[in-house]
C-alpha cells in the first residue's frame, strides 16, 4: 500500500501512556495488532471512527494523533 | 505474518507447485506409453485433501480482533484478483486456439481439466494479491 499523507504520533502516545503495547491498543480500539503496526508506519491510513477510537484512547484531540501533510486543494 | 498471509503463502506454494505437477504429468503421459493415470488422479486428491486439512489447522491470530477494516478490502480486492485471472482464463481458452489453429480440433475429454486449471489460477492470483497488499512488514516489524 502507498505511504500515506497522514502523519501520526500513535507510537510516542504509545509510551507516553504507560507503555501501551501494540497489541492492547489493538485490543483497546477493536483492530488487529499489524493495523496499529500499519498505522504507526504511516502505510495505512485508519477510517474516521478508529481515528476517533485511537484518539480517545489516549485522552486527546484527534488533530494531537493524525496530522494531514498533503496539498491544500 | 497473519493468519490471511500464511494461508496467501501457502496457497501460492501449493499453486506453483501443482502447475509444475501437471505440466510434468502432461509431459510424462506423452513420453510413457502405459502411464499410470488413476494412481496419479488418486495422488493427487489426497494432496490436495492433505493442503486443505493443513491450512485449516493455521492457528488463529492471537488478540481479541483477528479481522478488520483494513482487512476487509484487501480480502475483496484479493477476491477481485483472482476472479479477473479466472476471466483471463477464459478469454485466453475462448480465443487462443482460433488464433494458432483455426482448423484444429479439441478433444472433448480436455474439457474436465479445465476446472483444476481455474482453481490454480484463482488460488495463484488470490494469493499474490494478497500478499502485496499486505507487504512487508517494514522496520517496525513485528515489535
Amino acid at each position: 500500500m502507498a505511504k500515506s499523507e497522514l502523519r501520526n504520533q500513535v507510537r510516542r502516545l504509545r509510551f507516553e501512556n504507560g507503555e501501551l503495547t501494540q497489541q492492547q491498543l489493538a485490543d483497546k480500539v477493536g483492530v488487529t495488532r499489524q493495523t496499529i503496526i500499519a498505522i504507526e508506519a504511516g502505510k495505512y491510513a485508519p477510517s474516521l471512527p478508529l481515528a476517533f477510537k485511537i484518539a480517545r484512547t489516549f485522552q486527546v484531540p484527534i488533530e494531537n494523533v493524525f496530522q494531514y501533510e498533503g496539498k491544500d486543494s | 505474518m497473519n493468519r490471511q498471509q500464511k494461508i496467501a503463502v501457502t496457497a501460492l506454494i501449493v499453486s506453483l507447485l501443482g502447475l509444475f505437477l501437471g505440466i510434468t504429468v502432461i509431459l510424462m503421459r506423452r513420453f510413457i506409453p502405459d502411464f499410470p493415470k488413476t494412481t496419479v488422479a488418486f495422488g493427487s486428491l489426497i494432496l490436495a485433501f492433505g493442503v486443505i486439512v493443513f491450512i485449516s489447522r493455521f492457528k488463529k491470530d492471537k488478540g481479541a480482533v483477528t479481522f478488520d477494516e483494513r482487512d476487509k478490502p484487501i480480502e475483496k480486492n484479493a477476491h477481485l484478483a483472482g476472479f479477473g485471472a479466472v476471466y483471463l482464463l477464459v478469454i485466453l481458452v475462448s480465443y487462443l486456439p482460433i488464433g494458432i489453429a483455426p482448423d484444429a480440433k479439441i478433444p472433448t475429454k480436455w474439457f474436465p481439466f479445465l476446472l483444476p486449471v481455474a482453481v490454480l489460477c484463482q488460488c495463484f492470483a488470490q494469493s499474490l494479491a494478497t500478499l502485496i497488499q499486505y507487504g512487508r512488514g517494514g522496520k517496525d516489524g513485528e515489535k
